[in-house]
């Protein structure tokens, strides 16, 4: 029944019980946010010349600068959104994954306020992207100074929008499936105790009345 | 009482699929999942004159925002400016089309399909001129709700300003305040806009065509 298709009454939306195959494309596009994270972090995000010298700075480099010249708020800043927010995306994504095949019964609550965290922070590591293209886009002084974008800002944008795509294939519903089955099969042991009891008849009464 | 009749009256949860009957609200209140605590719905005050007065002053400041210069560069007598068209052209001629389009997609288009489609629904609500044609601006601007970044861009601004301030001479452009302003009108609209008024609406005239 899960792969069945239905029509919405409301926005004649074509959907399925829960979404489409959704564990197989998270985990598809949760690796591939994987494999783009290390070229993202190899090639330079930025090219820095002055006067003839160039510069080029990873995004690490960049945050180490940033701590050289004493601006600890924006290097905190630019660390947390580039690295440990993506990073923190896909380590959660895994675990909320492994959550759902595991058929853990304890703290679905949790979880649920896991994956609102992760699908509210999903933007946020556009800001390093947004940070170099407003820089090229100013410093453009010809000899003097000039920055350009490097590689790395290519496969970091790739890896954001994989771990975007991965978060919203993730249908949440999947974590609370087995709490729901478990009710389900303590109330179905709790009705065949009442109805096997020694005064069978009288229970079964009592049960189908109340 | 018809099928249709009990279904109206119920909901479903999206996170955890928890099923609750809908309350009536009044404005101002959230109807809150009672197994994970997720927001079903809530009421907003005043919906339709609000949202329609938000996304019209987004509307006419759009272009000032879009063309007009953010910040503006001054060093040893060599000028520059840029503003949020310019920095994507910058892009396109640099090689990287990738980041381009995202950049467009992320900070142009998205806002701009939200904020006309909520000009375009509440201005259709206002008159009463409800058509099943809506759903498709309704369901692109729910959507794309995750997918507009344009905070996310004014900060990545406001970073860049604080790295440019001690290399060079820095201006801020009339680009700027467009764009504050742009932003503040693109948050309330997601604060006064009622979408489950809009559906409610929708829903009828949809009734009637497949009916």
């Amino acid at each position: 029944m899960v792969d069945e298709c239905q029509k919405c009454s409301r926005c004649n939306h074509r959907f399925y019980l829960r979404k489409y195959r959704s564990i197989e494309y998270t985990f598809a596009w949760t690796i591939a946010a994987m494999v783009m994270f290390i070229p993202a972090n190899i090639y330079p995000m930025m090219v820095f010349y002055q006067l003839g010298n160039a510069n080029e700075s990873t995004i690490l480099e960049g945050i180490a600068a940033f701590i050289e010249s004493g601006t600890y708020p924006l290097a905190i800043i630019i660390f947390v959104a580039s690295f440990i927010v993506p990073l923190g995306k896909i380590l959660v994504l895994f675990i909320l994954m492994a959550k759902t095949q595991s058929n853990d019964r304890r703290r679905p609550i949790l979880q649920t306020k896991l994956y609102r965290l992760i699908d509210s922070l999903g933007a946020w590591s556009m800001l390093d992207v947004f940070v170099v293209v407003v820089l090229a886009g100013v410093v453009n002084l010809g000899f003097i100074t000039s920055i350009e974008a490097g590689l790395g800002i290519t496969y970091f944008t790739l890896m954001v929008i994989c771990t975007m795509l991965a978060t919203v294939s993730f249908d949440p519903r999947l974590l609370w499936d087995s709490v729901l089955n478990e009710k389900k099969d303590a109330k179905n042991s709790v009705e065949q105790a009442l109805l096997l009891d020694s005064n069978g008849k009288e229970n079964k009464e009592q049960f189908n009345n109340g | 009482m018809e099928y249709k009749d009990i279904i109206d009256q119920c909901v479903a949860c999206e996170e955890c699929d928890g099923f609750a009957i809908k309350p009536t609200l009044s404005e101002g209140q959230i109807a809150k999942c009672n197994q994970c605590g997720a927001t079903l719905f809530d009421r907003k005050v005043d919906p339709i004159n609000r949202t329609l007065a938000i996304s019209l002053a987004g509307l006419i400041v759009l272009f000032p925002a879009i063309f007009l210069p953010v910040i503006g560069v001054d060093t040893l007598g060599v000028f520059n400016e840029v503003s949020l068209i310019s920095s994507i052209v910058m892009m396109i001629e640099e090689g990287s089309y990738l980041v381009a389009v995202c950049v467009f997609v992320f900070a142009i288009a998205v806002p701009v399909v939200r904020l006309f489609s909520a000009f375009y629904l509440s201005l259709c609500l206002k008159v009463n001129y409800i058509k099943p044609s809506l759903l498709v601006f309704f369901r692109s601007y729910h959507q794309l709700d995750s997918w507009a970044m344009l905070h996310i861009f004014l900060l990545g601004i406001i970073v860049s300003m604080y790295k440019l301030v001690e290399m060079t001479n820095m201006t801020v452009g009339l680009g700027m305040y467009a764009l504050v302003f742009l932003l503040l009108c693109s948050t309330l609209i997601s604060i006064t806009l009622d979408q489950d008024l809009i559906w409610g609406s929708l829903e009828s005239v949809v009734d009637q065509k497949n009916s």
